[in-house]
């Protein structure tokens, strides 16, 4: 409703300048927000996931359950279904109407990223250390996992020709070799992409689990792939310091005028800092995928670079420790990303400046000085009652102050975010912005040592675990992905 | 700067043809019809850009067959339209001796969704208004289609009937229990139950269909001014004289009546003085309290703390409302002055006054929320285009010099035709007034209060539609909307029922009883709490300096 209200000027910005906020709940170390944007996922070290509300900036729960650090944060399609994955060998689908837990998947490594399917909360996928990708359907209670191959597609050889078994047995290592680092589903969830160890694209449908297409891309290990929110960019972060983005081919068209043979993949931008070989922790793209950002290894920098051109726009600065997980706001120009050494979330946005016309409405801001005329009644007086009376006379319109008009929004947009997580009136934030103190650049402490540790007691051994992420040795965990 | 050019330009380098096609689709939309002064026409086609960029999610979903769903009325008859329909409908009465109501009976069962209806049912509308007298061989027409046709035409519903000349609300209960002036009545958002938060520090809880008295919510240390129930209906607030703002929980299914509720154990603090109007957020994560000490607070409602204060007014600000998707915020004051804040930034985007400056003591956001009704102090309830910042309405016949009144918007028409809107509001001299929107003409005039009449609320319960009044004299009256023809039969059983309602409140914490229901002001009852007997008018709010 207040659109009509705004400055154009300031909603014709795209990107976020300025560090407008800083959030906190213990050690925060990814990020996901939900499809509407009114709420913010973040995962801590010590295995708590926390959800913000936007609107407020406080926290509006808490699910506990997980007792090592978190990995990754899948929303479901309608915001009612959370699922998490950890460093415990563990996923953990949420229901956020009461913060129940509605199942609880157990892996044989720890997971790297778990993705939810974008249209069934009850099946997923998921990546894990050194060990191959599952899909998995928790439908019913006992999960059913099926092993996604890690291997390229090899395209079967022209007919009538033999294929050299020492090449065929020199392959067949190779494809041995490849773990698949990180898998996501296409937008409409019918198939998977994944990337793997050697820098390959795998294209898998999601029916059969069979690989359909794959890419060389690079040399690198694939550490990060994300899709964009029209499914059609996808962007790709590797180990070779390289942020690629993506054209994906419309593969609701397979079978249809798209065969498999004809896939192409291909590269649109490539983004680096080619002066000091930056390599990057986290990318996302924007809420309208024009704008690509990323967050820098050793450095407290955000890069956003736009789409047309493939140029750099912004580096965002504010904290002064390096980032780790960075987010776009699926609607507003708002990055938000988490510092690697006090778990704090960091917020740009974009900060409108009050309009003084807005306070007082018979001034005006005018951009030069404007001559000014006398109206010919403008000072004839007339008896209170006669004003009166031709006011009322003049209030002929015909407001209809009834009819809602629809939204611009997508009808399926507002169908399916019907889900409204209840206002709990009794959340416990024992651990405000407070209870970390700087002492030194880059060195933290607990102001008061032990107190408000209770919760991580929930899970003896992910106690340890907590304090040294606190105390930045996080760092390492992370790093062993790269 | 031509739209598609510059989309060229921008996607220069890429191919998807059929991602521009559906940019353009959004942009080329007759949805996005801004009349903002403020966008002039380059700028404008930029905001446009921005919206439609940040509206669209542009993922390709499976078809779904397209609905409508955020709009209170699908259907806009035009005027002509209207006619024609008057026409038909005469015709119509004659030929049925059974009268409206049991037309409108059968609009019911044809078409259960009056409301909300949707293009296809003004369309069907539109053709039987034409065919006027048509109507059973249009359905015999229609049936015959059918048969060759693979999707059955369903039958047309009947036409929309006339624009109703006047309100026809009766009294049904009297809630007495409040032991001074009620300045507080809100309807809960399901309808099902009535809030009601007066001078003697109680929130009551009543039942919207039986009238009993639910739940007694005691605490405050002073009078009650303003109430607001959560969205989800599980919560009430309260604000207070006592400057705290406390939350309390209902507990819904409860029996016996006359329960003790439970404060929520942390207040909400913060006011430096007495607490005027709270609003919660379309979401309940917050809440917009207005305050005597010039201030509004944005309140996060999970943590009890002040999230924002509005650096609002140079005067107590007497009314607070919250437009129904929570982006707005409105606040008005004695010094004359509404403005309407960005909830996001806490940034005020207009100011609206009038040149006479009265006093504006309550605000209200019409139900789409193009509109701000306000109060003032000039016997006056005014209809402001907030966009334009004009007044663009002015409702009188109410007396209204030095309290704060307030009240809302209803909805009124036959179920089976448009709805029209209706603002309301009490009186100084004890009536409810309804005004058409539109027209400005008084539709009904309900007396019985004995005192001012300080809130009044509407909703819609089923079929039915209710109305409910609070006033200096200590009762709450609960109104139902009855047809003209059944009215002698409804009066007489809401009579009856009043009586019995009557009999049912003798509850033990009112002795005095029969004496307040003579007496016009409360300062003669009985008062459970010594520190109110001094201040008997503290929750009248917003008095004339």
């Amino acid at each position: 409703m207040n659109l009509s209200l705004i400055d154009p000027f300031v909603l014709a910005q795209d990107y976020p300048d300025t560090l407008t906020e800083k959030l906190r709940s213990g050690h925060a170390t990814c990020l996901r927000f939900n499809r509407k944007g009114d709420y913010l996922a973040s995962g801590r070290a010590d295995g708590t996931v926390v959800i913000f509300d936007i609107e407020t900036n406080g926290v509006a729960r808490k699910l506990r359950g997980h007792t090592r650090q978190i990995q990754s944060l899948s929303w479901s399609r309608d915001g009612r279904y959370l699922l998490t994955s950890s460093q415990d060998w563990k996923c953990i689908l949420w229901d956020l109407n009461d913060g129940s837990r509605v199942r609880t998947i157990r892996f044989e490594a720890p997971v790297y990223i778990a993705e939810l399917h974008p249209y069934n909360h009850l099946l997923f996928v998921a990546s894990l250390f050194e060990d191959q990708p599952v899909l998995v359907d928790v439908s019913s209670p006992k999960p059913i996992k099926r092993i996604l191959p890690s291997a390229p597609f090899r395209p079967p050889p022209p007919k009538g020709e033999e294929v050299d078994p020492a090449v065929a047995a020199k392959q067949a290592a190779q494809d041995a070799k490849h773990s698949t680092c990180v898998t996501i589903f296409t937008a409409l969830g019918n198939h998977i992409v994944a990337g793997t160890s050697k820098g390959w694209i795998n294209i898998i449908e999601t029916q059969t689990c069979t690989t359909i297409h794959s890419t060389r891309l690079c040399n690198g290990v694939v550490i990060l792939l994300r899709l964009a929110s029209n499914g059609r960019d996808l962007l790709v972060n590797s180990s070779d310091r390289v942020i690629r983005t993506i054209l994906m081919p419309d593969l609701s068209q397979l079978g249809i005028e798209l065969e498999p043979p004809n896939i192409k993949l291909q590269v649109e931008h490539k983004f680096q800092d080619v002066v000091n070989r930056l390599s990057w922790n986290h990318v996302t793209f924007s809420s309208t995928s024009e704008f690509v950002t990323a967050s820098t290894f050793m450095n407290p920098d955000i890069y956003v670079w736009e789409r047309s051109h493939g140029s750099l726009v912004k580096i965002l600065e504010g904290p002064r420790e390096e980032l780790g997980v960075v987010e776009w706001h699926p609607s507003r120009p708002m990055v938000v990303a988490c510092g690697l050494e006090t778990g704090c979330i960091y917020t740009w946005s974009i900060v409108t400046p009050q309009k003084w016309s807005a306070l007082a409405p018979d001034f005006g801001e005018v951009e030069e000085n404007v001559e000014y005329l006398e109206r010919e009644d403008e000072f004839d007086i007339h008896p209170a009652e006669e004003i009166h009376q031709r006011r009322l006379d003049q209030e002929d319109e015909i407001p209809d102050v009834i009819t809602i008009e629809p939204h611009n929004k997508s009808h399926v947009d507002e169908e399916m975010e019907s889900f409204c997580m209840p206002v709990l009136l009794d959340i416990s934030d024992s651990e405000s912005e407070e209870d970390i103190v700087a002492v030194g650049p880059g060195t933290m402490r607990r102001r008061s040592p032990g107190a408000g540790r209770d919760y991580a007691n929930a899970g003896a051994d992910g106690d340890k675990d907590t304090a040294g992420g606190r105390n930045g040795t996080s760092r390492g965990q992370k790093g062993r992905r790269r | 700067m031509d739209r598609s050019t510059r989309s060229k330009r921008r996607r220069i380098d890429r191919s998807p043809e059929p991602r521009r096609a559906s940019s353009n689709g959004f942009i080329q939309s007759p949805v996005e019809s801004s009349s903002d002064e403020l966008a002039a026409a380059s700028d404008h086609d930029e905001t446009e850009r921005r919206r439609s960029s940040w509206n669209i999610q542009k993922v390709y979903a499976p078809k779904r067959p397209s609905r409508r769903s955020h709009s209170f009325s699908g259907s806009e008859s035009s005027d002509e339209l209207t006619m024609d329909a008057d026409e038909y409908w005469r015709s119509r009465n004659r030929r049925s001796p059974t009268g409206v109501s049991a037309i409108s009976e059968q609009g019911n069962d044809d078409e259960p969704t009056p409301i909300g209806g949707g293009d296809e049912d003004n369309d069907n509308d539109n053709d039987n208004a034409i065919n006027g007298d048509m109507d059973d061989a249009e359905i015999l027409a229609g049936q015959t289609y059918s048969d060759r046709s693979p999707t059955p035409v369903p039958p047309p519903p009947p036409p929309p009937p006339p624009k109703p000349e006047k309100l026809n609300y009766h009294h049904k209960f009297l809630l007495k229990g409040h032991l001074r002036g009620v300045s507080a009545v809100r309807f809960s958002p399901d309808a099902s139950m009535i809030a009601s938060g007066g001078a003697d520090g109680a929130v009551k809880i009543w039942d919207t269909l039986s009238g009993k008295l639910i739940q007694t919510f005691e605490g405050h240390l002073a009078g009650i001014s303003t109430i607001s129930w959560s969205p989800d209906g599980a919560t009430i607030a309260s604000g207070s004289d006592d400057k705290t703002i406390r939350l309390w929980n209902v507990q819904t299914g409860l029996t016996s009546i006359s329960i003790q509720g439970k404060a929520h154990p942390i207040p909400f603090v913060g006011h430096h003085n007495y607490v005027y109007q709270i609003a919660f957020s379309p979401k309940g994560n917050m809440l917009v309290s207005g305050s005597y000490d010039e201030a509004v607070f944005l309140w996060d409602v999970r943590s009890a703390s002040v999230m924002r204060s509005l650096p609002a007014h140079s005067d107590p600000v007497g009314g607070i409302d919250v437009v129904w998707d929570g982006t707005l915020i409105a606040s008005c004051a004695t010094d004359g002055l509404i403005r309407i804040w960005d909830t996001a930034t806490g940034q005020c985007l207009r100011t609206l006054v009038h040149e006479d400056n009265p006093p504006v003591t309550a605000v209200k956001f019409s139900p789409n929320g193009k509109f701000v009704l306000a109060w003032t102090l000039d016997d006056c309830v005014r209809l402001w285009n907030y966009v334009e910042g004009r007044c663009i309405k002015t409702y009188q016949g109410h007396v209204n010099r030095t309290h704060s009144l307030s009240g809302g918007f209803g909805v009124y028409g036959a179920p089976s035709g448009p709805p029209w809107a209706f603002a309301v509001s009490g009186s100084e001299d004890g009536a409810v007034l309804c005004w058409d929107v539109v027209s400005k003409k008084v539709l009904q005039r309900i007396d019985g209060h004995t005192g001012v009449v300080l809130g009044v609320d509407t909703c819609t319960l089923g079929e039915k539609r209710y109305m409910v009044s609070c006033g200096v004299d200590g009762t709450v009256r609960v109104y139902e909307e009855t047809d003209e023809e059944e009215e002698g039969a409804e009066v007489a059983a809401a009579a009856a029922a009043a009586a019995v309602d009557d009999g049912e409140e003798q509850q033990p914490e009112e002795e005095g009883d029969e004496d307040r229901d003579t007496t016009p002001v409360p300062s003669e009852t009985p008062v459970t709490q010594d520190e109110n007997a001094g201040e008997p008018q503290d929750t009248e709010m917003g008095e004339a300096k």
